[in-house]
């Protein structure tokens, strides 16, 4: 299946991803994407049915235990957010003026 | 030799005074051509650091290392490179960074690279390019390019770099230092700042092997706060391999889709420790033209997903827009990420997205499973194998930055290793119209001891080690 990468699509990933781009990165990004996805259809040329997908090198089996451990104090864990009020984080608004 | 260093310092032939005036004043003389720092931390402030450690019995007691800008240092801007993150200051330390300060080590700065990593010249950096130390008008490599180039240039003896698919190698090969791509999980990943977690592992570059194995015998290890770190502790030292008793697989295919420039090098090289005894066969790895689309899909996809997390709002840049959550989220994203790294999220999303899954990323993860298994049967074979670290010579600033498919071509010989977890190294031996070829040693899954321990017997036999480029 053969995607067709033209602004619409670029759109559509810019929603997916958060992150609106300038209608200049738009049109870079179809030309790079289109020549990405070319170099990724390489990978239809081997047959892949018998052969099982590895999503990680080793297989991580190690659990901690459930407690709870010291952790950052408030102020550092604060200490890099920009608008902040008290202890609160103030973000972008919930609903109409 | 950091061995010899330690022992000036402790003896007091080499007081921390002019070790550290020295560095600086070094520094000063040639950062502003090279660029290999993000963040230079404040002279007195090391210089008191050192004071203090130097009298500690540490393996690294008042010995100064440059640290690359996406390991978290607690009160230290880390920025990874990346304007999201230019005033970023991690309230605790990497894993990583707590085992070198136990030991001793004082950090002196923290290294440039490519934006998140993700780049192979450390050209994406926000804050411009490295320079390679050895040809101003090259680029060092990437993505632990000013780790490589504070190396060549002098600057420190020992650095740290990450590596998601060559980006520690890369710098090495093209800054003519030693860097190791650990076996995955004998590295704490904890405070490393996460672009492809399954492929990257941080791991050690130095002037020589010998301080390579140092450098790793520190930060390597189980760490309870990182799930996929393994119960290993690195043996005391590297295997002492008798040079008659080593088989290197020699793999023809990557050779030939390397340039003659380089590869011709790594045969020289080669040839001559053949006549030491090293047994040379060639060999065949096969699916190399599917490990490099392979690889970037899968880095893309786990990319996406990581930087999910930037938001502005909570840390990391905040354009101040007054709108609701999704417009706030994507301008912040928008103004704080370069262009490669848009490019790989989008990406990311495409490939993770609905109808694309089973396409792109699950045809991915299978060819990683038939890489892996070619390796693994390969290295029965064989002791290790064989190849150029870098398909091409180290190119000029621009020269490759433009195109990205060019520039993701780069990382054709060093992904193999990320893809199947194992250990990889890159040692210096030659250079090529007075640049630096770098040879690549892979071994089976936990032969990181065998892998420096063989580096260090070659780098006596073919002599480039210790080098520092001429400014």
């Amino acid at each position: 299946m053969k995607i067709e990468v033209n602004k619409e699509l670029i759109k559509k990933l810019e929603t997916l991803s958060l992150i609106q781009l300038t209608e200049e990165e738009r049109e870079r990004m179809v030309n790079d994407i289109k020549k990405i996805l070319d170099f990724f259809d390489k990978i239809d040329e081997l047959n892949l049915e018998n052969v099982e997908p590895l999503f990680h090198p080793i297989r991580p089996e190690k659990l901690r235990k459930d407690k709870p451990l010291p952790s950052l104090s408030i102020e550092e864990a604060l200490q890099n957010v920009k608008r902040k009020q008290e202890n609160f984080i103030i973000g972008p608004k919930t609903y109409g003026e | 030799m950091i061995d010899d260093l330690l022992q000036k310092l402790r003896s007091g032939e080499l007081p921390p005074d002019e070790y550290v005036e020295k560095t600086y004043e070094k520094l000063e003389r040639i950062e502003n051509r090279v660029h290999a720092f993000i963040t230079i931390r404040n002279k007195e402030e090391v210089l008191n650091e050192v004071k203090k450690k130097v009298k500690e019995k540490g393996k690294l007691s008042g010995i100064l290392i440059a640290i690359k800008d996406n390991i978290s240092t607690k009160g230290i801007r880390t920025t990874c490179a990346s304007k999201m993150l230019e005033d970023y200051i991690p309230p605790y330390n990497a894993t990583v960074i707590e085992r070198l300060e136990r030991e001793g080590a004082v950090i002196i700065g923290k290294t440039n690279m490519d934006e998140f990593a993700m780049g192979s010249t450390t050209e994406t950096s926000y804050f411009g390019p490295t320079r390679n130390p050895w040809d101003l008008e090259r680029t060092p490599g990437g993505s632990s390019g000013g780790s490589g180039a504070a190396l060549a240039a002098g600057i420190v003896d020992i650095a740290l770099g990450s590596d998601t698919g060559g980006s520690i190698r890369a710098p090495a090969a093209y800054t003519a230092t030693f860097g190791l791509k650990p076996s995955y999980g004998t590295v704490s990943r904890y405070g490393l700042v996460a672009y492809a977690n399954s492929l990257e592992q941080i791991g050690p570059m130095a002037k020589n092997a010998e301080d390579l194995w140092l450098l790793y015998s520190i930060i390597a290890g189980d760490d309870f706060r990182d799930a996929t770190t393994i119960s290993y502790t690195p043996p005391p030292s590297p295997a002492n391999v008798e040079l008659k008793d080593i088989k290197i697989g020699v793999l023809s295919d990557i050779m030939e889709a390397s340039d003659k420039s380089v590869s011709s090098v790594v045969k020289t090289a080669l040839d001559k420790l053949s006549s030491y005894g090293v047994q040379i066969e060639e060999t065949k790895l096969g699916y190399t033209e599917y490990a490099l689309p392979a690889y970037y899909i899968i880095a893309m996809s786990e990319a996406s997903s990581n930087l999910a997390r930037y938001d502005g709002v909570r840390y990391g840049f905040n354009s101040y827009f007054q709108g609701d959550w999704k417009q706030t989220y994507s301008l912040n994203r928008e103004y704080g990420f370069g262009i490669e790294v848009k490019r790989r999220i989008l990406l990311g999303s495409f490939i993770l997205s609905a109808g694309y899954y089973e396409q792109y990323y699950i045809k991915a993860l299978k060819i990683r499973n038939l890489i892996k298994t070619s390796l693994d049967s390969l290295l029965k074979k064989y002791t290790v194998l064989a190849s150029p670290t870098m398909p091409i010579l180290p190119p000029k600033l621009g020269e490759v930055i433009e195109d990205p498919v060019k520039m993701y071509a780069m990382d054709l010989n060093t992904v193999l290793a990320n893809l199947a977890g194992i250990p990889a190294l890159s040692m210096p031996v030659g250079f090529y119209n007075n640049l630096p070829v770098g040879l690549q040693l892979m071994g089976p899954y936990l032969s990181d001891d065998l892998l420096v321990g063989i580096a260090i017997k070659a780098e006596k036999i073919l002599g480039y080690y210790n080098l520092t480029a001429s400014l």
